[in-house]
């Protein structure tokens, strides 16, 4: 019979984690600076996207590049419901993610009818389908002007004025994906979602209710990715359905997954950690200077994307992992 | 022993990087107002990203009136400095509103351009509590938020829209020998905000106030829209006698190139802002076709410099003059940046200080007649930070061979205008 | 009556154009099954190098046309070997990021080489009009349309009716079985991928008087080609002349019907619903979707 190891030692893989977000959580009594605060809460933000999106294309293989329709849509009903009914933003939140839950099970059914970069160009048409009629619909959402989110303070209200706050929801709303992401890599059904990824009709012919899966995958994304929308809606403050249903977005989500680590729980975050301290840096950097090198960064984003994706698949998180582990040993190792 | 060591560098190594990026980032130096005899204030331009190209122009503009702000003595004694930062997208905005106002130690901000930028940056700057003065943007709904310390500058998409109905209505209805409710008019829009807030604002006006006939409305999306044919045909069949049509870039020139071909007889084209049919892009690329139609702008050519005042005139022709220097064409983006910048060194040499609550009662006490400074503006801000639309005097130019010339309102121009209505295509000089 | 027409040649001209777009990715599609995500940002180069060789050296946009050619396949085998070759053995993944990355850095190549201001192509007789029968047409339209369908007709009988031709068609059907005819599917592969982008590319060049040239303009027309590839079938390069034309004339139709504002959510909403029910599109291989090739 196998006894489980010391509790110490299971906590081990999940020690960079820890160590990461209990670092975050407690900068706000070390550093004041609002800048500070606020690129690191958009790194949880980008962080907990990425992560969310790596549900689906990560664990379960599900590449989509439109999931900014989930981010819009829980961005938008957060303001409406606001604006609309005087809701608290929180039940916009929920109700953008039912919307998203039911948008996630089409792309979910979808996703079981096409593979690989048909799925993809699905996500994208979706995605856009979506931005056009949010764009038109005057009535509604007062069309491509746009909606500012009414601004009042408090927990109910999803609003603060200072910067703590904000940093530890975002921290909260980390965490959930994350713990997901955990869940996930630990449980069966991360188990099942895996051999999904990895060889669907193998996975099938063993047994595993590989469409139900999916679907499941796709939702869950989906949900959380639609509640970081209202989160980011609730933190910026105006909503542009040119913004929040662009292709730039879904592709910077799934470009963080990638760099930092697809199929890992820590990978997204890390990915989000480089990624948007260095966008944020190169933009105050070069701001000052009158010409396009701003735009830098992007070519860069790409190119590493493309070096990424062929050489280290398995992300820079778990690359960089291994290369401090090894000691710039090469060769194979057991524990790959 | 080992094997501890180096999984502790495992453990590490993430937060590791975590410390280095947070380090690269604490590097920047808390610059605050580091010069004696400067000071700094923030702009905000999308300089990157798809409307870095009006970004820039604002940037121009801010910056010869800059120059010729500390030609006159900088503000409060000292000279004028900026600290830049680009906006390409909202996230991005609100993310460089706090480095200006934490690492930059600015006190105003000055921007943006763009409605969604403008929506996330002055909700960002308003948590901040320091002061955002907002030179272009047009959502109607900026000034309703109840933000205290948020100005603007220019008039917003409701105010366009009041013009270039009022011009219609006004003005060109009597030469056309109908009453405004005679009159036939179609709608033609680009559909990001500039267009349908400005568009939804006429209609509503000509409608209710006028009793317009409104005989077609179309939007189409600037950037993806390859043909026109089949709104050119809607329209034949419409047969309106004024089109209202807002414009992006090069959608106006498409348009405007395939109603020549496809034939289309309006009686007139009127326009609004300086995008689309308002831009020297248009009539450089359609040269003579372009002439005849209109655009609601800050004033060009023929603009009775003398009808302002004498200093209002120095300060038009000296920003002309090196705009054209500079950039080879006075854009709308130049002009709106000049004036705004140039209203915020009024206000500040009124105040004789940055504190919000200072800045507000001096903002709130201005009032100058139109014809006061840069683009013959004159100003009064209402409780909400908007500042009037009756001062913030429009114009409306008409393209004349090449170029486009003030031809409204008459009192403020040499020029008038012509081919009004238009003749057949053919007959066009 | 004329509507009608003026209607139908307006969609005839627009659908020779994205069948141009199109028919490079159909092509690369059917013989790497890599789908090139990055295919947009080449029209959008042509259009580039249209505006470039106009302006700085007054060239006429279809005298670039004949040097856009060789330029192409040459920065095709560039590309090829530097990025594409390694991805197509490789999972999906790999693929669809690759050329993603690949589109990244290129709109931010051009908006860093040449700004985000918009261009155009302004040639003296693009305001020529015709009136053909019963409906106007314009020169620069006519023009892009005739000699995309020079290209096309070349492209397509080489393919049919030469020894070249056989061996590209032969690798799409089967690389294996090709590879054991003698062939070498990585040359097959760089030739086509450099084909295909070449397409891209002169169809930017011949679009490059009608429309705005600007950083991100290929990402309006790589969504038309999307669209019109997988309602022919991907793969298929009757089938993306087809589709063309169906995208065109929904497109031109419901505009005049419908509004321009819901347009595009017409040719989505088709694409939608044959992703949905025909996903192997109107000519292509019933089944080729799932089967993840």
């Amino acid at each position: 019979m196998q006894t489980k190891p010391p509790f110490r030692l299971r906590l081990l893989p999940y020690g960079p984690g820890l160590i990461y977000f209990g670092m975050i959580a407690l900068t706000p009594w070390v550093i004041r600076d609002a800048y500070f605060l606020d690129t690191l809460i958009l790194i949880l933000l980008w962080g907990a996207l990425a992560g969310a999106w790596n549900v689906a294309g990560g664990y379960a293989g599900q590449v989509s590049l439109g999931h900014a329709a989930f981010f819009g849509l829980g961005a938008y009903c957060a303001v409406l419901s606001t604006v609309f009914w005087d809701f608290s933003p929180w039940l916009g939140m929920l109700l953008g993610a039912v919307l998203s839950t039911l948008a996630g099970l089409v792309i979910g059914y979808l996703s079981n009818r096409l593979r690989g970069p048909y799925f993809a160009l699905a996500t994208i048409a979706f995605a856009q389908m979506l931005l056009i009629v949010f764009s038109r619909w005057r009535a509604v959402t007062m069309g491509s002007e746009g909606l500012p989110v009414p601004f009042r303070t408090g927990l109910i209200n999803f609003g603060f004025t200072t910067k703590p706050p904000w940093l530890f929801l975002a921290l909260g709303f980390a965490l959930l994906v994350y713990a997901v992401s955990v869940f996930l890599e630990r449980s069966r059904l991360g188990y099942q979602l895996a051999g999904v990824r990895e060889d669907e009709d193998a996975a099938q012919a063993l047994g595993i209710p590989t469409r139900r899966l999916k679907v499941i995958a796709v939702v869950l994304s989906a949900f959380l990715t639609s509640i970081c929308g209202t989160f980011w809606a609730q933190y910026i403050g105006f909503v542009d359905p040119f913004y929040v249903f662009s292709v730039d977005l879904s592709v910077r989500f799934a470009l963080m997954a990638i760099i930092g680590g697809v199929g890992t729980a820590l990978g997204p975050f890390f990915g989000s950690l480089l990624i948007t301290s260095l966008e944020s840096y190169l933009r105050a950097t070069l701001s000052g200077v009158q010409s396009g090198l701003t735009g830098i960064y992007l070519i860069i984003y790409g190119g590493l994307l493309i070096i990424v994706v062929r050489f280290l698949p398995q992300g820079l998180a778990v690359w960089l992992a291994q290369r401090l582990r090894k000691g710039g040993k090469r060769g194979v190792t057991a524990d790959a | 022993m080992k094997r501890r060591a180096l999984r502790s560098i495992r453990f590490f190594s993430m937060p590791a990087i975590l410390m280095v990026c947070v380090g690269i980032l604490s590097l920047k130096p808390v610059a605050g107002q580091e010069f004696e005899g400067a000071y700094k204030i923030g702009i905000l331009e999308p300089l990157t990203g798809p409307l870095a190209f009006e970004g820039k122009r604002h940037l121009e503009g801010f910056e010869i009136a800059r120059e010729m702000i500390n030609e006159q003595g900088g503000v409060m004694g000292k000279r004028l400095v900026f600290a830049v930062a680009d906006a390409p997208d909202p996230t991005a905005a609100a993310n460089e509103v706090n480095r200006l106002v934490t690492q930059e130690g600015v006190k105003i901000i000055v921007g943006t351009y763009s409605s969604t930028l403008c929506g996330a940056a002055s909700s960002a700057a308003a948590r901040h509590n320091i002061i955002y003065w907002e030179t272009s943007c047009v959502d109607p709904r900026y000034a309703q938020r109840g933000l205290k310390n948020v100005y603007r500058t220019e008039i917003d998409a409701n105010g366009f829209a009041w013009y270039m109905v009022e011009f219609t209505a006004k003005y060109l209805a009597p030469k056309l020998g109908k009453s405004p409710d005679e009159l036939k008019v179609a709608f033609l829009s680009e559909d990001s905000s500039y267009g349908q807030g400005t568009t939804e604002a006429a209609r509503k006006r000509a409608k209710e106030e006028f009793q317009m006939q409104e005989v077609s409305v179309d939007y189409y999306a600037a950037l993806t829209t390859n043909d026109f044919t089949p709104i050119l045909l809607k329209l034949k069949q419409a047969g309106p006698d004024i089109l209202m049509a807002i414009g992006r870039g090069n959608d106006a020139i498409l348009f405007w190139k395939q109603a020549k071909e496809k034939d289309l007889q309006v009686q007139a084209l009127v326009s609004a802002g300086a995008t689309g049919y308002g831009s020297p892009d248009f009539g450089k690329a359609l040269g003579k076709d372009a002439n005849g139609v209109f655009a609601l702008l800050e004033p060009g050519p023929g603009f009775k410099i003398e009808a302002l005042s004498p200093e209002g005139q120095q300060l038009e022709r000296g920003f002309r003059e090196r705009v054209e220097k500079q950039a080879g064409a006075v854009y709308g983006g130049h002009q709106l940046a000049g004036a705004g910048l140039w209203l915020l060194k009024i206000v500040l040499d009124k105040a004789q200080s940055d504190d919000p609550e200072k800045f507000r009662q001096a903002v709130l006490s201005l009032d100058l007649p139109v014809g006061s400074f840069l683009n013959g503006w004159g100003v009064k801000f209402q409780e909400n930070g908007q500042n009037a639309g009756e001062r913030v005097q429009h114009y409306m130019l008409q393209w004349q061979d090449g170029n486009l010339v003030t031809v409204w309102p008459e009192e403020f121009t040499t020029y008038r205008m012509k081919w009004m209505p238009f003749p057949p295509w053919d007959q066009r000089q | 009556m004329d509507i009608f027409f003026q209607l139908l040649t307006t969609s005839l001209l627009l659908g020779g154009i994205y069948a141009l777009m199109s028919v490079g990715l159909t092509l690369i599609f059917g013989v790497m099954r890599v789908v090139n995500f990055a295919h947009g940002e080449f029209i959008m180069l042509g259009m580039y190098l249209a505006f470039w060789g106009f302006t700085l050296y007054h060239l006429d946009p279809y005298v670039i046309l004949l040097f856009s050619i060789p330029l192409f396949l040459a920065i095709g085998f560039l590309l090829y070997g530097m990025v594409m070759r390694g991805i197509i053995a490789a999972s999906h993944n790999v693929q669809i990021f690759t050329t993603v990355g690949l589109s990244i850095a290129l709109q931010n190549l051009a908006l860093v080489l040449w700004t985000g201001d918009f261009r155009f192509v302004r040639l003296d007789y693009s305001k020529t009009v015709f009136r053909f029968w019963r409906s106007y047409v314009n020169l620069p339209q006519l023009i892009a349309f005739a000699i995309a369908a020079v290209l096309m007709l070349t492209l397509f009988a080489l393919l049919r009716w030469t020894h070249f031709g056989k061996v590209v068609r032969a690798t799409a059907q089967d690389r294996e079985a090709a590879i054991l005819m003698g062939i070498d599917p990585d040359r097959i592969h760089r030739l086509t991928f450099a084909m295909g982008i070449t397409c891209a590319g002169v169809a930017g060049v011949l679009v490059s008087p009608l429309y705005s040239v600007y950083p991100t303009a290929g990402l309006q027309f790589v969504l038309i080609a999307y669209v019109v590839v997988v309602l022919g079938g991907l793969g298929n390069m009757i089938g993306a002349l087809l589709g063309s034309l169906i995208v065109a004339g929904v497109e031109v139709m419901g505009s005049f019907l419908l509004g321009t504002a819901w347009k595009e959510v017409l040719y989505f909403l088709v694409f939608l619903l044959v992703l949905i029910f025909r996903p192997a599109g109107l000519l292509g291989q019933r089944g080729a979707e799932t089967l993840g090739a």
